[in-house]
């Protein structure tokens, strides 16, 4: 990828700054407060549930929205009083297919390429080299609209990342993918961490957050809730065990109120509830239905949206 | 904003959007330069020379004049007006709202001021060249004697041709913003093609009543009809001409700004 040399070409300053983003849609309060860094060589994951802020968060990053507050620094630019040389530095992967249907693959590429000053050296060859590294290359006179929806989503990124920028937005790259064009994707976010861009990605899907994201950002109401491992999140906002128990079983009626007696919830997915645990209330949990049959295991990342689905009822 | 915004005009992003256009439209040519060849071509014979034939001649600020040499300079003015305002409303919307080409571009170092003054300037650079081709069509049908036209004032009309368009495309792009979707394309047809071409004298003379007076002089078309007839008709240059560059003028700062306003409202859900 090229690079021009800045200040935060250093390891230890990040490529992305985001300091105290706040924005108000519509009357409403959407953003509040967000505090965001990615570094080169990082991916960072964006979740949260709907309406936790996640697309305004990246939108504003990305120069589509105002922040009303904050402030946003892309490889050591302020957006908004450098805002050419911010936006010289960063790629976009939007959630919708926003390629140039007038356009082939190839000149999909070219015609992006126009759209940055200063220009990209090489600008033939490296279309080539990115034709290639992106598996587009027999597609390359074709128009996208021809393409199958894995193909699109490597044209996409391809086009986010043909100026050689700093640090790349990817809203949902995944969404609506089959689960092999879904892995073709993973591989080529991994690439991009490996030369050292900061990717920052927001998705639904948990497995694509755990294997993608080196650090985790959860928002949700607008702020920031935890940052951290996929590991450190589960952690402290879902327990250590989820207990899964079929409702329709022998004995299954007294689990709610043995929860409600130690202050406890639990979520229900169809016909189970599961049960989020530590140590302590596992062994409790076994003493006390130890003819129940339920199934242990550890939390994933849906356990933990559900986790804040059940904090955001009233 | 309103300076930086009429600076945009001059920005290489701008430019980058226009030439984008200008690939696209240049890789169908063929297909492209129909219109504008064939479709005064028809209006001429069909009106100047079929119509103009069973009425033979009309009055015209106290001379008679054939039918064909009264239309030629409004199809000149009338194909300017189309061409912005279709380019800057039909196709504009179709890569906003469908391609979502603009978002692709907004994506990069093009910002929506950017995506609106490539638009305005596309649409009329397109009209201007149409123009110009009907200027051709005008000629040939001067060579075959049809027509006698003063074409030595024509270049100093072009510039006025281009603001004329710029102007026409704002109206265009405010359409763009405000529809709810493609199904109300026929909103502006109504409200804005139909009153402006029928109080404009392009196809006709207009009737002496007051309150057509008022309309018609508030109507750049209406002007910019009658300037360049006077033009090329009878080599004058009249108050018309300096009328139309001042409505446009006009257009132009009051729209474009309102027309950013509202395209930032629709494509980022920002005001």
């Amino acid at each position: 990828m090229r690079a021009e040399p800045t200040r935060s070409d250093s390891p230890t300053l990040p490529l992305l700054e985001v300091r105290g983003l706040r924005k108000t849609l519509g009357g409403k309060l959407v953003v509040d407060g967000v505090d965001l860094t990615c570094h080169g060589g990082e991916v960072i994951g964006l979740l949260g549930p709907n309406g936790a802020g996640k697309t305004t968060s990246l939108r504003m990053c990305y120069g589509f929205l105002r922040p009303d507050a904050g402030s946003i620094r892309i490889a050591g630019h302020d957006l908004a009083t450098d805002g050419d040389r911010a936006r010289r530095s960063l790629g976009v992967c939007t959630q919708d297919d926003t390629f140039d249907s007038d356009f082939t693959v190839r000149g999909n590429l070219e015609q992006t390429a126009c759209y940055y000053r200063p220009g990209i050296e090489g600008l033939p060859a490296r279309i080539d080299s990115l034709l290639d590294q992106f598996g587009l290359r027999e597609y390359a006179k074709s128009k996208p609209t021809t393409l199958s929806g894995g193909f699109k989503r490597r044209l996409m990124i391809a086009r986010a990342v043909v100026h050689g920028p700093k640090v790349v937005f990817l809203d949902e790259p995944t969404t609506g993918l089959d689960p092999q064009a879904r892995r073709a994707v993973w591989e080529l976010v991994s690439q991009l961490r490996a030369v050292g861009l900061a990717v920052v990605l927001t998705t639904h899907y948990m497995d694509e957050a755990e294997r993608l994201s080196d650090r985790l950002v959860l928002l949700q109401a607008g702020r920031v809730r935890a940052t951290g491992t996929t590991r450190e999140l589960l952690g402290a906002l879902v327990g250590e065990h989820i207990v899964v128990v079929p409702n329709n079983h022998k004995g299954a009626e007294h689990v709610p109120g043995w929860l409600k007696e130690r202050g406890l919830t639990s979520s229900s997915v169809l016909d189970e509830w599961h049960l989020a645990l530590d140590a302590g209330g596992l062994a409790a949990f076994v003493a006390a239905f130890p003819h129940l049959r339920y199934e242990v295991r550890p939390p994933t990342l849906d356990d933990l949206f559900m986790a804040l689905e059940r904090e955001d009822l009233p | 904003m309103s300076s930086n915004f009429f600076l945009a005009a001059f920005h290489w992003q701008s430019r980058a959007v226009v030439l984008r256009h200008l690939k696209v439209h240049l890789r169908n040519w063929y297909t492209a330069a129909l219109p504008p060849v064939c479709e005064p071509l028809v209006m001429l014979l069909a009106f100047g020379v079929g119509l103009g034939g069973q009425i033979s001649e009309l009055r015209w600020h106290g001379s008679q004049i054939g039918y064909l040499a009264y239309l030629a300079p409004g199809i000149l003015a009338y194909t300017v007006f189309m061409t912005a305002f279709f380019q800057s409303l039909f196709s504009a919307y179709m890569r906003m709202h469908y391609q979502k080409s603009w978002e692709g571009q907004l994506t990069t170092q093009v910002r929506l001021e950017h995506v609106v003054w490539g638009e305005a300037l596309w649409s009329a650079t397109l009209a201007t060249s149409y123009a110009v081709i009907v200027c051709l069509v005008l000629l040939c049908f001067s060579l075959m004697g049809s027509l006698n036209l003063h074409w030595g004032w024509l270049p100093l009309a072009v510039p006025l041709l281009f603001l004329s368009a710029l102007a026409f495309s704002a109206v265009g792009l405010l359409f763009t913003a405000t529809l709810p979707s493609i199904d109300h394309m026929s909103l502006p047809i109504f409200l804005v093609i139909l009153p402006v071409g029928f109080s404009s004298s392009t196809y006709f003379p207009l009737p002496d009543r007051p309150w057509l007076n008022v309309l018609a002089n508030a109507n750049p078309l209406h002007h910019l009809s009658e300037g360049l007839r006077f033009l090329l008709l009878r080599g004058e240059l009249t108050w018309h001409l300096a009328a139309a560059a001042i409505l446009c003028l006009l257009l132009l700062l009051v729209l474009l700004p309102q027309d950013l306003r509202l395209l930032r409202k629709r494509v980022f859900g920002d005001s």
